[in-house]
């Protein structure tokens, strides 16, 4: 009898969480379905309070995409966001490694270094960046936008953090077996960090993904422009074209949810593993 | 004899090269441009340019167009390394900044003063920096009196006749209001620029002619304050636009739910494109009349440009009368050269034609590079003064203090 009362109390805390979290579901999904359904509405339409559009249309898709080029803009921000993602956690995961496990004289206050570089704001490079970019005669190409991001001392923290946990007899029983160094790191450091690399992956692919000022300024060409440029061009100085935005918005949020659906895998991984440890 | 061909022969391989070189530098002559219009202006300005092109055969325009919110910083950060363009299309209160920092060319020289006269004068100001002529205007524009025809009508209102002083809009707004269905007479926006036309309807102004003080905590913009504030605290009639987190004014229009708004000519056309029945009224006069202020765009030519006579023909090609009318007749814009102004009738233009008129009373803006400063010293205490936290002397007395400190570290 009291363990079905009890069974039933849990019954309903469950509806409750439940509850609880559809409500929370709601509001953090609600801006993003807005955007959808905004995205469908006719341009004087955008701000009405209907909730779903009288007569939805295909037409700010057609017009983002032929009248507009982001399907140009779109291939940039992949190719930027890509290779950037790629080489900097290739690069972060390396360092964090060698960080991480290797002695070397003034290790720890090198790493001190690089982390008190982090508290300098990031805006403040822009200008020496610029310059720099300038003097290279990388303006208007894929390479401006891509290289000064390629060091990245936050992931370099990340990596080196993780790192740190995986026990030295695994590399040690490694190397007994004969592993160098590339194996090493290949075989056993970045097996059982993947879901630290996949975060920071993740993490820096948003970051250039959304990235808009430095993309803007090292660019004097349409045809280079990313989605975010694209995106501010329908904004002019007193108003916007909300409906384009929203549209525009939709396409450009895709690969983030793609790449979020692919990468989560390794994250529960990545908790599970935890789990099994303890 | 022999020495006379070496001499003919040297000059004349002097003058080929001479020659030579004009030819290659007429070839070369290059105009990059950085401008920030909209997805309807841009068509159009690339046809002005067509059109340039197509007098001035041989040269080459590279237009590039930025977003807007990013403008600024590109040039600031392209003037660091000397990778500006020749010519830029910068908003009103930029140029001052640029001017300031002695990046824009002088086209005292360059523009004659029987073109000066052919610019609407207020626009034309909007470019002179410390006596210097900075650059020339391509668009401008002010606020006027946005009414919604439909509750006027509810409300026993002539749907023709917008208030035509401010007592007139209280008289207006209080019939127009009813809380219950969220319905109010007016929304305003808080920020300085927008709070303008209220000043300026009262006789303040902004700053001393050293441009080393403000000047709008004297009586009349602390009367002109006063009004914006009572519109809310006192007559209620005013639906809290100016909160954070109210509906804002643009969106609080086309819903219903303000019967008037202040607003500029680019927002006729999407309303338009609402189904929205309203008008355009002038600025209610205060004791000062009407007015309004100004904002718009200018053109500018930097200083390292390589083609400085080009540049400021194509300045001046794009306020020229005919470029004008076109812009006018194709953009529903306000035409920046009066010789063009014919070209709105209120027939065909009804609305712009009441911008066209408002215009007229419109006073320019100081230039002052400190301008976006002075807003965000002036707008928290304004907000201050609205949500009645402040009296409305204070907030503009602390204020004006700050400004002032501000202009004397000039």
């Amino acid at each position: 009898m009291s363990a079905r009362r009890h069974t039933k109390a849990r019954a309903w805390r469950r509806a409750l969480v439940y509850v609880g979290l559809t409500i929370a579901a709601i509001v953090v999904l609600f801006p993003f379905f807005w955007m959808v359904v905004t995205a469908f509405k006719e341009p004087g339409q955008a701000f009405t309070a209907e909730i779903f559009p009288s007569n939805p249309t295909f037409e700010n898709f057609r017009r983002v995409l032929t009248e507009f080029g982001f399907g140009r803009y779109f291939v940039n921000s992949v190719i930027v966001a890509t290779t950037a993602a790629f080489f900097a956690t290739l690069f972060a995961s390396l360092a964090g490694y060698v960080f991480a496990k290797k002695d070397f004289i003034g290790r720890d206050k090198l790493f001190g270094f690089l982390l008190a570089s982090l508290m300098i704001p990031g805006m403040m490079y822009v200008v020496p960046q610029f310059a720099i970019i300038n003097k290279f005669g990388w303006m208007n190409s894929y390479r401006a936008m891509i290289v000064p991001h390629l060091a990245n001392v936050f992931g370099l923290f990340l990596m080196r953090q993780y790192m740190t946990t995986i026990p030295n007899e695994l590399l040690d029983s490694a190397r007994i077996d004969g592993a160098g160094e590339w194996q090493v790191f290949r075989t056993i450091m970045v097996p059982l960090s993947i879901p630290i690399i996949a975060t920071l992956f993740l993490l820096t692919f948003q970051f250039h993904w959304n990235n808009f000022l430095w993309q803007l300024i090292v660019v004097n060409i349409e045809r280079l422009y990313t989605v975010p440029v694209g995106l501010a061009l329908f904004r002019s100085q007193h108003e916007a074209s909300y409906t384009l935005i929203m549209a525009g918005s939709c396409i450009s949020v895709l690969p983030i949810v793609a790449i979020f659906f692919f990468a989560q895998r390794y994250f529960i991984e990545g908790m599970t593993m935890g789990a099994l440890k303890g | 004899m022999r020495r006379t061909i070496i001499w003919v022969v040297a000059a004349a391989l002097c003058a080929l090269v001479a020659l030579g070189g004009c030819g290659k530098k007429e070839e070369a002559a290059t105009l990059t441009i950085w401008q920030t219009y909209n997805d309807e202006e841009h068509p159009v300005f690339k046809e002005i340019v067509r059109q340039f092109k197509e007098a001035h055969p041989g040269i080459t325009i590279d237009i590039v167009r930025l977003p807007f919110a990013g403008a600024e910083p590109k040039i600031q950060t392209a003037l660091t390394t000397r990778t500006e363009p020749d010519i830029a299309r910068v908003d009103v209160s930029f140029l001052a900044k640029l001017a300031s920092k002695n990046a824009l060319l002088s086209l005292e020289e360059l523009v004659p003063a029987a073109f000066r006269d052919e610019i609407l004068p207020v626009a034309l100001q909007s470019c002179v920096y410390r006596g210097t002529l900075s650059g020339l205007p391509d668009q401008t524009n002010g606020l006027c009196l946005f009414y919604n025809r439909e509750l006027f009508r509810q409300a026993g209102l002539d749907p023709d006749r917008p208030p035509a002083t401010w007592d007139e809009l209280i008289a207006y707004g209080k019939k127009l209001t009813d809380e219950e269905k969220g319905v109010f007479g007016i929304g305003v926006r808080n920020s300085l620029w927008w709070s303008l036309p209220f000043f300026y309807t009262h006789g303040a102004t902004f700053l001393s002619d050293d441009g080393l003080h403000c000047l709008l905590n004297g009586p009349e913009g602390v009367a002109a304050f006063q009004l914006k504030v009572d519109l809310y605290e006192r007559h209620r009639i005013e639906g809290g636009a100016w909160r954070s987190g109210g509906i804002q004014n643009d969106l609080g229009f086309q819903n219903g739910r303000y019967a008037m708004i202040m607003n500029g000519p680019w927002a006729v056309e999407s309303l338009k494109k609402t189904g929205l029945d309203f008008g355009v009224g002038l600025i209610p006069e205060g004791p000062a009349g009407t007015a309004t202020n100004v904002g718009g765009n200018n053109l500018v030519v930097f200083r390292s440009s390589k083609r400085p006579e080009l540049a400021a023909e194509f300045l001046m090609f794009v306020a020229g009368e005919d470029i004008q009318r076109m812009w006018a007749a194709s953009l529903g814009q306000i035409p920046v050269n009066v010789k063009a102004m014919d070209a709105i009738t209120s027939d065909e233009h009804p609305y712009l034609a009441v911008f066209v008129e408002q215009m007229g009373t419109a006073i320019a803006r100081p230039q002052t590079p400190y301008y976006p400063e002075i807003e965000n010293i002036m707008n928290p205490e304004m907000q201050a003064a609205l949500d009645n936290t402040k009296s409305v002397k204070d907030a503009l007395d602390t204020a004006v203090a700050e400004i002032d400190k501000l202009l004397a570290g000039e």
